[in-house]
C-alpha cells in the first residue's frame, strides 16, 4: 500500500477513462453480489419458502427462531472450532514447513519437496473427499486396518461415526488440504527477505532466534497476516468437504453454519429462516475480517517506517 | 491498441463458444409433432441411462422437428434439483419421480399435467391398479409407473448354511442369525439412518407393517409414538448396536447397499438392484445370494408388503408440448424399447405393465432366468404393497415422512446421546406435525 | 560449502520434516492411483492389498468411454478457461485502475471486493438460480461462468492490486509523453512488467474455477453440460456404487491440475503474495 499515496500524479485519467478501467469489475460486484445480498437481506424477514410463490413479511422471527435454536448454536460452535483449528494447523504446519525449506540447499530437492506439498491443493473437494471417505472407513479403510495392525487402537477407529472423532478427523483433511499453500506462499515470502541482512546480523552476534525474531518475522508478518484472513474465509464458509464427507452428521456432530443453512434452506425448503441465518454468518465473518485487517494495516505502517 | 482489441477478440469468441447452442426454434411445423422438450431423470448409470437415449434419439429421427434434452441428476440431488426449480423456475417438461411418495408432494405444490391420456393409449388395464390409484387426485392420474421394485429380505445362503441356520421368518429370528452370523470380519446387517436420505424411515416402516400399523394416522399426522412404533425403533437401535458396523449410523442408501455388494454384510433389505449391485462388486459371491418376504412379528402372521415403490413418468404443467411428451412416454412403452429399458438391470426393475414378463425377449435373459424364484417374491411384494405412508391413500405428509430426515435425526439422537426412546420418538413426531403444516398446502 | 555445514541439525530436521509432509501429502494421490488400476474384485478385497496384483485400465476405459467423461472433462475446461480468460482481464484493468486512478478511494474499493469475497456460496446460489433463470442462463456453460466472476473477480483484483502496486510510475509517464494513449500504455508498457503477477493470477482463478463444485451442481442439470466435479459426484449417486469407476474419475480430475503444477511450479511459487510482498 506504498505507492497508493504516491499516485496523485500527471498519469491520472480523464473521468470517462479511468472509469472504463473499473467499470467492467464494479458491474461484476454490483450485480453479482450486491443483488443476492439484498434479495437475501430481505427474504430473511420473510417466511417465503421454496416451494411457495407467495410470501409475507414477518419481521425479526426468522432471526429470533434462529437465536433459540439450539441447533444453530451448536453449528456455529462447531464452524468455531472447524476453522480456528483448521486455520491454525495450517498456518502452523505449513509455516515450518516453508522454513525447512528454506534452508534445503539442494535444488532438486527443493523443487521435488515443492511439487509433493502443492499436490493436495489439486484435489478438488469431490476427489479430496472420496479418496479420504475410503481412507478412513471404519469397516475397510487403510488408515484404521492399518492403526489396528500396529497395535495403536483395539478395533477399528470409527473417524466417521464417533462423535468426538468426526470434527477432528474432518480438520486433519481440512489442513492435509490447506498446510500446502500456505508453505509455498510463505515460502516465496521468505525468498524476497535481502541476505544480506542476515549476514549481518550474524556478524553482530545475532542469535538465529533473534534474527528470526527481528528480520525474518516482520518481514512476512503481513503475508502469513493475509493468509490467515483468506484462509479463515474460505475455511468458515467451506460447505463441499463437509457435505460430502459426512453431510453434518451423525447427530449434527460435524454441522457447521453453511451444513445448518444447507439443511434450513435446501432440504427444510425455509429459504426465509436460512436468508436471515446467512445474514448471520455474514455479519460476523465482516467483523472478524474488520478486526483482522485492524491488526494487517497497523503492521503494514510499521513495515514502511 | 492492437493488443486490446486482440484480447476483447479473444473475449467475444471465447463468449460466443460458450453461449452458441443455446436456443434454438423448431422449424415450422407440419402437422407433425414439432418443438422441443427437456426430460429430467435419475438413471444415472450406464446402461439405462443408454436405453433412455437411444430411444430418445430414435424418436427424434422419426419426428424431425421434435427435439428431447435428457438430463440426467443423482437419486439424492434429484428432489433438491426440482424444488429449487419451483423458486427459481428451472423446471422440465417431464420427468422421472423417484417414488409415488414424490408425486404427492409435486401435487401438493400443483406442477403436474393429468397423464390419463398416455395411459389410456398404453392400455389402462395393463397397469396394477394400486399403482395407479397411489398417483390419483380427485379422479386424474397424474403419473405413468415406470417400473416397479419392492423391499425384500436378502440374506447369503452360504453364510446360513456355514452357521447351520435357516431363513429367518420372524424379526426374533432374524436378530438371532443377524447376530449368529456377526464374526470374522462379516456383519450380520447393517443399519443406517444417514438424515440426507431415507433408510430410518424405511425400516421403522417395515416393522409398523408388519405389526399391521402405520406411520400416519388416519389424519394424516405423523405417528411415531405407537406401540409398533416405539417396538420397532428399539428393535432397529438394537440390531444396529449388535450387529452393525458403527459407521452406517451416517450412510446412505448407496453407501449402505454397497456394504452387501462387498460381501460385508449377511443379511439387508432392499430392492431387486442387490443382484447387479453384487455383480458389480463381488462376481464371486453372485450364486449365494438369495432373498424372501420381510421377517414378521409372530410366524403366524398374515404375509404383508410394507414398502413398493412405482416409479413414475410424470409431465408437468408448464411444459408447452405435452404432446410430444405423451408421444415419446408412449413410445418409450413400446415392447422393444421397454423391455431393452428393463434388462439395464434386470429383477431389479420389473415391468409395471401386464404382457411384458411373458415375452421371449424379457424371459430370456440369463439373470432373469438365474433369480426366476427372487422375481417371484419381489412381483408378489410389489402386488401388494404400496408406498411408505399410503395406507391413508397418496399424501404429501408421506413424501415428507421420507425425505425430511426427521426420523433418521431421531435413531441418531437416540443412538449418539442416548435420548430415551419415548422422548426421541415424541419430539420426533412433534417435528414432523410442524413440517406438515408448513409444507402441505 | 563443507558437507558438515551442509548437515547441521537444523538442516535434518529440515528434511525429516519435510519428508512427512510429502509422504501425507502425496499418499492419497498414489492411493487414488493404484486403486484406479484394480479390478472391482481385488479393489475391496480384505485385507486390503496395497499394489494390484493385475493392472487393469478397465476403471478408465469405462468412465471415459461408457460414462462419456469426455464431454465433462471438455465442459470444466471451457468454463475454467473462458473464466479464467474473462476475470483476468476484467480483474488486470481494475486492479490498474484502483491504483492509478484512484488512489484514494482504492483502499476502500479493495476492502469492499474483499467483503465481498466473504460470501458464503450457499447464500448466494439460491438467488443466482433464480437470475439465471430469468436471463434463460441456466443450463448453460455461460450462465456458470458468469456466476463464477463472482467469486474470481474479487480475488483476482485483490491479488493484481499488489502487483500493479509495483510498477513505477515513471516509465508510465515517459509512454505518455511519447505519446501514447491511456490504453496503449496499459497495454505496451504495465502489462509486460506485471505478467508474472498476471501468469499466477490466472492460475489461481483457474484452479478454482476448475475445481468448483456447488453451483455447478445446482445451476447445470444438463448432463452434456455438467462440469467434471458434478459428474464424479453423480457416480457415487448412482444406484449401484462402482469404487473402481469412481476411482479412475476422481484420478482423471485430479491429474490435470498435477500435470499443470508440475510444468508450471515455478509460477504458482509465489502467486498469492508476490504483490503483497514488494
Amino acid at each position: 500500500m506504498i505507492s497508493l499515496r504516491k499516485g496523485r500524479t500527471s498519469i491520472q485519467g480523464s473521468s470517462l477513462t479511468r472509469w472504463i478501467f473499473v467499470a467492467p469489475a464494479m458491474l461484476v460486484v454490483i450485480c453479482l453480489l450486491i443483488y443476492p445480498l439484498l434479495s437475501t437481506a430481505l427474504y430473511s424477514f420473510t417466511n417465503k419458502t421454496m416451494i411457495r410463490k407467495s410470501f409475507s413479511f414477518v419481521g425479526f422471527e426468522n432471526y429470533i427462531r434462529i437465536l433459540t435454536d439450539p441447533d444453530f448454536w451448536t453449528s456455529f460452535g462447531h464452524s468455531l472450532v472447524w476453522t480456528i483449528f483448521s486455520v491454525i494447523g495450517q498456518v502452523i504446519i505449513g509455516f515450518i514447513g516453508a522454513l525447512c525449506l528454506n534452508r534445503i540447499k539442494s535444488p532438486a530437492a527443493r523443487s521435488i519437496f515443492r511439487i509433493a506439498a502443492i499436490i493436495p491443493w489439486a484435489f478438488p473437494s469431490i476427489a479430496t473427499a472420496m479418496t479420504w471417505k475410503w481412507l478412513f472407513n471404519g469397516i475397510y479403510g487403510f488408515v484404521p486396518e492399518m492403526l489396528q495392525k500396529f497395535g495403536l487402537t483395539d478395533g477399528l477407529i470409527q473417524f466417521f461415526s464417533d462423535p468426538s472423532l468426526v470434527l477432528p478427523a474432518l480438520i486433519f483433511i481440512n489442513i492435509w488440504f490447506g498446510a500446502p499453500l500456505i508453505l509455498v506462499n510463505v515460502y516465496a515470502a521468505l525468498q524476497t527477505i535481502p541476505q544480506d541482512q542476515y549476514e549481518a546480523a550474524q556478524i553482530d552476534g545475532a542469535s538465529s532466534l533473534q534474527s528470526f525474531r527481528h528480520i525474518t518475522l516482520p518481514h512476512i508478518r503481513t503475508v502469513v497476516g493475509l493468509l490467515v484472513v483468506l484462509r479463515t474465509v474460505w475455511v468458515f464458509n467451506n460447505f463441499d468437504l463437509i457435505y460430502m464427507i459426512t453431510g453434518g452428521g451423525p447427530a449434527g456432530a460435524s454441522s457447521t453454519m453453511p451444513i445448518y443453512i444447507y439443511d434450513t434452506g435446501w432440504t427444510g425448503r425455509l429459504v426465509g429462516r436460512a436468508s436471515a441465518a446467512s445474514i448471520l454468518l455474514l455479519l460476523f465473518l465482516v467483523i472478524l475480517c474488520v478486526l483482522y485487517f485492524k491488526v494487517i494495516s497497523k503492521w503494514e505502517k510499521e513495515d514502511v517506517k | 491498441m492492437k493488443r486490446l482489441s486482440l484480447m476483447a477478440l479473444v473475449l467475444i469468441l471465447s463468449l460466443t463458444a460458450v453461449f452458441a447452442g443455446g436456443q434454438k426454434e423448431p422449424s415450422a411445423a407440419d402437422g407433425e409433432l414439432s418443438g422441443e422438450i427437456t426430460f429430467w431423470h435419475s438413471f444415472t448409470q450406464g446402461k439405462r441411462m443408454e436405453a433412455i437415449q437411444d430411444a430418445a434419439n430414435e424418436f427424434m429421427a422419426m419426428h424431425p422437428g421434435v427435439k428431447i434434452n435428457i438430463e440426467t441428476m443423482a437419486w439424492g440431488d434429484f428432489n433438491t434439483k426440482w424444488n429449487a426449480g419451483l423458486t427459481t423456475g428451472d423446471l422440465p417438461d417431464m420427468s422421472t419421480a423417484q417414488n409415488t411418495g414424490e408425486v404427492a408432494e409435486m401435487l401438493n405444490v400443483e406442477v403436474l399435467r393429468p397423464a390419463d391420456g398416455v395411459i389410456d393409449a398404453i392400455g389402462r388395464e395393463r397397469f396394477a391398479e394400486n399403482a395407479l390409484a397411489d398417483m390419483t387426485q380427485d379422479g386424474n392420474v397424474y403419473g405413468i409407473p415406470y417400473y416397479s421394485h419392492a423391499q425384500v429380505m436378502w440374506y447369503r445362503e452360504d453364510l446360513l448354511a456355514n452357521a447351520g441356520l435357516d431363513v429367518p421368518q420372524t424379526w426374533d429370528e432374524f436378530r438371532d442369525a443377524a447376530i449368529a452370523l456377526t464374526k470374522d470380519g462379516i456383519y450380520g446387517a447393517a443399519v443406517s439412518f444417514s438424515p440426507n436420505d431415507l433408510l430410518g424411515t424405511r425400516y421403522l416402516n417395515y416393522y409398523v407393517r408388519s405389526a399391521g400399523e402405520s406411520l400416519l394416522n388416519d389424519d394424516l399426522t405423523a405417528n411415531l409414538t405407537s406401540d409398533a412404533a416405539i417396538e420397532g425403533i428399539k428393535f432397529w437401535v438394537d440390531i444396529y448396536k449388535n450387529c452393525s458396523p458403527a459407521e452406517t449410523i451416517n450412510y446412505t442408501v448407496n453407501d449402505h447397499a454397497t456394504l452387501y455388494y462387498q460381501g460385508i454384510t449377511a443379511f439387508d433389505f432392499n430392492s431387486g438392484f442387490m443382484i447387479d449391485g453384487v455383480r458389480a462388486n463381488r462376481p464371486d459371491i453372485l450364486d449365494t445370494v438369495s432373498c424372501a418376504p420381510l421377517p414378521k412379528i409372530n410366524e403366524s402372521d398374515p404375509y404383508y408388503s410394507a414398502e413398493a415403490t412405482q416409479i413414475p413418468i410424470v409431465i408437468w404443467e408448464n411444459s408447452k408440448h405435452p404432446e410430444i411428451c405423451e408421444a415419446f412416454i408412449e413410445y418409450l412403452f413400446q415392447e422393444d424399447n421397454y423391455v431393452d429399458f428393463l434388462s439395464a438391470v434386470p429383477v431389479g426393475m420389473l415391468p409395471a405393465i401386464s404382457g411384458i414378463s411373458d415375452l421371449e425377449a424379457y424371459k430370456s435373459n440369463p439373470t432373469v432366468q438365474q433369480f426366476a424364484e427372487e422375481e417371484k417374491i419381489i412381483a408378489e411384494a410389489v402386488a401388494a404393497g404400496r408406498a411408505i405412508g399410503f395406507e391413508h391413500g397418496p399424501s404429501a405428509q408421506a413424501g415428507l415422512l421420507a425425505n425430511q430426515g426427521v426420523i433418521e435425526e431421531m435413531f441418531q439422537d437416540i443412538i449418539m446421546n442416548n435420548t430415551p426412546v419415548e422422548e426421541a420418538a415424541a419430539a420426533a413426531e412433534a417435528e414432523l406435525n410442524e413440517i406438515f403444516e408448513t409444507m402441505v398446502m | 560449502m563443507s558437507l558438515k555445514k551442509r548437515f547441521t541439525p537444523g538442516t535434518c530436521f529440515s528434511y525429516v520434516y519435510l519428508t512427512i509432509i510429502a509422504v501425507v501429502a502425496v499418499f492419497p494421490l498414489l492411493w487414488l492411483l493404484v486403486s484406479a488400476f484394480k479390478s472391482s474384485g481385488e479393489m475391496l478385497a480384505n485385507p486390503t492389498t496395497i499394489l494390484p496384483k493385475e493392472w487393469t485400465l478397465e476403471n478408465f476405459k469405462t468412465v471415459l468411454f461408457t460414462l462419456k467423461f469426455t464431454v465433462n472433462i471438455k465442459n470444466s475446461l471451457i468454463v475454467a478457461l473462458v473464466t479464467t480468460v474473462i476475470a483476468t482481464f476484467i480483474s488486470s484493468l481494475a486492479a490498474y485502475g484502483i491504483i492509478r486512478f484512484f488512489p484514494r478511494l482504492g483502499n476502500i474499493m479493495t476492502k469492499i471486493l474483499i467483503t465481498t469475497y466473504m460470501f458464503p456460496s450457499i447464500m448466494l446460489v439460491i438467488p443466482y438460480a433464480v437470475v439465471m433463470n430469468s436471463l434463460h442462463l441456466t443450463n448453460t456453460r455461460g450462465g456458470l461462468v458468469l456466476v463464477y466472476m463472482s467469486f474470481s473477480v474479487p480475488y483476482a483484483v485483490w491479488m493484481l492490486v499488489g502487483f500493479f502496486k509495483t510498477v513505477p510510475i515513471g516509465i508510465e509517464e515517459a509512454a505518455r509523453i511519447d505519446g501514447a494513449n491511456r490504453f496503449q500504455v496499459f497495454t505496451r508498457v504495465v502489462i509486460p512488467l506485471v505478467r508474472p503477477g498476471i501468469v499466477s493470477t490466472a492460475i489461481y482463478v483457474f484452479i478454482n474455477a476448475w475445481n468448483e463444485f456447488l453451483y455447478a451442481l445446482l445451476l447445470v442439470s444438463s448432463s452434456a453440460k455438467t462440469t467434471l466435479s458434478v459428474a464424479v459426484k453423480t457416480l457415487e449417486g448412482a444406484d449401484i456404487l462402482n469404487w473402481g469407476s469412481m476411482m479412475a474419475a476422481s484420478a482423471i480430475v485430479v491429474l490435470p491440475s498435477i500435470i499443470f503444477f508440475i510444468l508450471i511450479q515455478n509460477k504458482i511459487a509465489g502467486g498469492l503474495t508476490d504483490g503483497a510482498v514488494k
